[in-house]
């Protein structure tokens, strides 16, 4: 079940010439991931930074 | 009994509460869970008969497509339970989900597109599935610009609770136009009461990375729900003496 | 009775509101052969895609203003605190301006379509499609309006605008069973069936929204 499915490295990054598509969207995926993470961290750092100065 | 039980659980401060409590351990195993789905399915599981290896964008694609629309149930579910009990935590995640929901449509969207260049040979097809995907697409950012254009926050979760409900209409739509019309996309190679027609050395990645996709994305609206309630509970008292 | 027949005189007085989409469904229509230079003889071809979003515009446009006044002079406020049945006259004024606006412009619907295709059996049901449509576009927009009471009706049609769409692609649908003269009955119950739930839901909808705006 666990065996790779390539012959080498290079193999699994072209994947016969699919690993274009496949790699473009896991960038996708995990950069909007990021960005969504990062933006609401960033959002209540800011509003926790807000109440602060209110106490 | 039911309304004592959500008052009791939806109090803005518990759920806050809650959330400290449960967010890192949902956080990390999710991630977890999804990094080794990911890596699983793109490197260890064999290449399809058919497809290739572009088939592995499936592991990426499924499950942002399977949350695109279990987001938008959740906020009918949220609409309702705010409109009929009015718990205002229920109006806080309507308005939490819409933007995630935006993002995991859009990533359906993009990495249906990506998917369809080498399967399909073209990258958008103007049929039931993509179409009906991207006119969720448009409705969460409806819902977004709907919301945003009033100040008064009760009367924009009103609107916003009716017009999600109404707008739900459209999931059967979405979910069943591959059955109804005759399409480009294929479908559903899982569901609940048949035996799934994807062989299990495909199927298993491909359920933890939804599962660890689905936990991410609760972790992500746990964030945003937190952030609702800090903007407007942000005059309590007992807001204050949490920060 | 008597609500229907002041909802009638009242629009049938505002000249502009009625009026205005009906025109601008024909100019609409007028204007198709004259974009498509090079394809005068075979006009047929995108003719019912301009018909369909024709319709949906000029509906759009025909629920413009449908609150405004009555929300602006208070009548609004009067009818929720007096009318038994507030969803009753919300319902009751949209078949008005179905009356007046949907059933001429299904009317022209189906006059341009036999002057453009000169197919009497292939315009025929574009009339009662029409008479369906106009209505569910009429309802959905009406919702859209509700939403975006005094903040302008672009945002009200911009939010209920994805909701119209799967009445298109039905539309659409229909048209090819129709051409190809598939199961074309099954599209008309298909929308008789959801302008049936839609009559009955928005009014109540659109009511509970105004008193939200309202409180």
């Amino acid at each position: 079940m666990f065996n790779f499915a390539f012959n080498s490295f290079y193999e699994a990054i072209y994947m016969n010439g699919h690993g274009i598509y496949v790699w473009s969207v896991l960038f996708i995926v995990f950069f909007s991931l990021l960005v969504f993470f990062t933006v609401y961290r960033y959002k209540i750092k800011k509003i926790k930074e807000k109440l602060d100065e209110l106490n | 009994m039911i309304k004592k039980f959500i008052h009791q659980f939806a109090s803005p401060k518990t759920f806050l509460l809650q959330v400290e409590r449960s967010y890192s351990f949902i956080f990390f195993t999710s991630l977890c869970i999804y990094v080794f789905s990911i890596v699983w399915g793109l490197l260890f599981t064999p290449e399809d008969f058919v497809q290739g290896n572009s088939y592995r964008i499936m592991y990426l694609h499924v499950p942002a497509s399977f949350l695109s629309q279990s987001l938008y149930i959740a906020m009918a579910v949220s609409s309702v339970t705010y409109l009929i009990w009015r718990v205002k935590l229920a109006a806080y995640l309507v308005i939490a989900i819409a933007p995630i929901g935006a993002m995991t449509t859009f990533i359906a969207l993009i990495s249906g597109s990506i998917w369809g260049i080498p399967t399909w040979g073209t990258w958008w097809q103007w049929d039931a599935r993509i179409t009906s995907t991207l006119i969720l697409f448009i409705m969460y950012l409806g819902l977004i610009s709907l919301h945003n254009s009033f100040s008064n926050y009760e009367k924009a979760d009103k609107l916003l609770s009716w017009l999600v409900i109404v707008g739900a209409v459209n999931i059967p739509i979405i979910k069943k136009s591959v059955d109804w019309w005759s399409t480009l996309h294929q479908s559903a190679s899982i569901t609940l009461t048949e035996k799934p027609s994807i062989d299990p050395v495909m199927l298993y990645p491909l359920i933890g990375a939804i599962i660890g996709f689905f936990g991410l994305i609760v972790c992500l609206i746990l964030m945003s729900s937190k952030n609702q309630i800090f903007i407007r509970e942000k005059n309590k008292s007992w807001v204050k003496d949490y920060v | 009775m008597e609500i229907l027949k002041i909802e009638f005189l009242k629009l049938r007085k505002k000249t502009r509101i009625w009026l205005g989409p009906i025109l601008v469904f024909w100019l609409i229509m007028i204007a198709y052969p004259l974009t498509v230079e090079l394809l005068q003889d075979r006009l047929q071809i995108g003719f019912f895609s301009v018909l369909w979003i024709a319709i949906l515009i000029s509906m759009m446009l025909a629920t413009e203003d449908i609150f405004t006044e009555d929300y602006n002079d208070g009548s609004l406020e009067q009818t929720i605190i007096q009318e038994s049945s507030f969803q009753v006259g919300i319902g009751l004024k949209v078949f008005v301006y179905w009356f007046l606006i949907g059933i001429p412009v299904s009317l022209l619907s189906f006059i341009f379509s036999f002057g453009t295709t000169q197919n009497f059996e292939l315009s025929l049901p574009i009339f009662p499609l029409s008479l369906i449509s106009s209505y569910i576009f009429l309802n959905i927009f009406v919702l859209g309006n509700s939403l975006s009471l005094n903040k302008g009706s672009v945002l009200g049609a911009l939010v209920t605008m994805p909701i119209a769409l799967p009445v298109l692609i039905v539309l659409g649908k229909g048209m090819t069973a129709l051409q190809f003269d598939i199961n074309f009955e099954s599209f008309i119950l298909l929308l008789l069936g959801s302008l049936s739930i839609i009559i009955v839901l928005i009014p109540i909808v659109v009511s509970y929204i105004i008193k939200a705006h309202l409180e």
